[in-house]
């Protein structure tokens, strides 16, 4: 099982004991970024679930069609991405 | 979506819980350590094995840098906005830490040595080292000692701890409830860092050791004692003449470093000159409080 995308090498990453929240920070200096709601569970089905359908079980999270937010969802990874807080691992498949 | 950058002081009311950023911290260390090659244990708080001693709370991050790698880690630490708060010198009277303060992180004790695990600080760590594990902090793999290890560690820091609730409800979980494998177990680990002075404390033995020169170190923090008892303390347990001569003369100088935190800003030189007053005037007037209160004990 490979994720869709994976927490950057200089990343530190916790996640609330009720899985409702996750911590991003940058290493070694900060800051720390905080991702609730959508946020969360986004990080948490690309990164840790398998990549196949990851974007299918966000939509599954908040009862939606995943053609609905899959342009919002890949936006935010790809934001992450971008920001080197994520990279993508070697063969995505978002749904 | 749902995120946003944290950039407030560890504060009350801030969004980011504290153990979640000490948890960064220790990750924040490790990056660094491992960038610039040097080894170490992340030792009690949330680097504690948490079935030692249940529930318990923690307000900064511990680590135990191999000596000859203290140097390194902390030029590290201050490249990467890491403040150094206190030094060695200043810590505690076992010179054993320094302070360190993060903007998103908080605090974190840098220890050089670990009061009364020996025989040596190099001997100590590279016996910790040895048979270190690994545990998951703020993301990151980290190093920490056996478990063993760890319940003697904190017994030696408990004994330390005077009348502190926290350290009684150490003793009392590593301790006083452990099975007799388990005391077994701190046992071995008390011999194998030479750490049985330190210990002895637990075992209500200490006075058995009043000709070692750490004794009245131990003796002060564990019981209690004035100022000047402390630095006389010191000066017994520092090895030769100079450096006997080097902590004496310490003793009267004033530590900037803790008046800035105490201050909150740089502090003057004039403050710096009354502070040079003061501090010797209040070991003083704690000898004299204490002499009444021993005279006063006496004629009742």
């Amino acid at each position: 099982m490979t994720p869709a995308f994976r927490p950057a090498a200089d990343v530190g990453v916790t996640v609330s004991r009720d899985g409702a929240t996750v911590y991003v920070a940058r290493l070694p200096a900060g800051p720390i970024l905080v991702l609730d709601g959508a946020g969360a569970v986004i990080w948490a089905e690309a990164t840790e679930g398998p990549a196949d359908g990851w974007i299918d079980r966000v939509a599954d999270a908040f009862d939606v069609p995943a053609s609905g937010i899959a342009a919002d969802a890949l936006a935010f990874v790809h934001s992450l991405c971008g920001d080197g807080l994520l990279d993508e691992a070697d063969a995505v498949r978002a749904t | 979506m749902a995120a946003r950058e944290v950039a407030e002081v560890p504060a009350a009311g801030a969004t980011v819980p504290l153990e979640v950023r000490i948890g960064f911290a220790h990750a924040s260390v490790q990056w660094i350590a491992d960038r610039c090659g040097a080894d170490l244990l992340h030792v009690k708080g949330a680097a504690l094995d948490p079935t030692l001693v249940p529930d318990r709370g923690f307000s900064d991050a511990d680590v135990l840098v191999r000596p000859a790698h203290v140097a390194r880690v902390l030029a590290e630490l201050r490249q990467h906005g890491w403040e150094l708060i206190n030094s060695f010198a200043y810590g505690s009277s076992f010179e054993h830490s320094a302070t360190l303060r993060h903007h998103d992180f908080g605090l974190l004790d840098l220890h050089r040595l670990y009061p009364g695990a020996g025989p040596t600080p190099e001997a100590a760590f590279a016996t910790l080292w040895s048979e270190r594990r690994t545990t998951t902090l703020g993301g990151r793999s980290c190093a920490v000692p056996a478990r063993g290890a760890q319940a003697a560690l904190l017994l030696l820091h408990a004994a330390r701890g005077g009348a502190d609730p926290k350290a009684a409800r150490d003793v009392d979980y590593l301790w006083h409830r452990a099975t007799d494998d388990e005391r077994q177990q701190v046992l071995d680990w008390v011999d194998r860092l030479d750490a049985r002075l330190g210990f002895s404390v637990i075992l209500g033995e200490l006075d058995e050791h009043r000709d070692d020169p750490a004794y009245d170190l131990w003796r002060v923090a564990a019981r209690g004692g004035t100022r000047m008892e402390e630095w006389r303390a010191r000066v017994r347990a520092a090895r030769g003449l100079r450096a006997k001569a080097h902590v004496a003369g310490r003793s009267v100088l004033v530590n900037v470093e803790h008046l800035t935190i105490v201050r909150g800003r740089p502090v003057s030189r004039r403050e710096v000159i009354a502070e040079f007053f003061d501090r010797p005037l209040r070991g003083a007037r704690e000898q004299l409080a204490r002499l009444r209160s021993a005279r006063q004990g006496r004629n009742r």
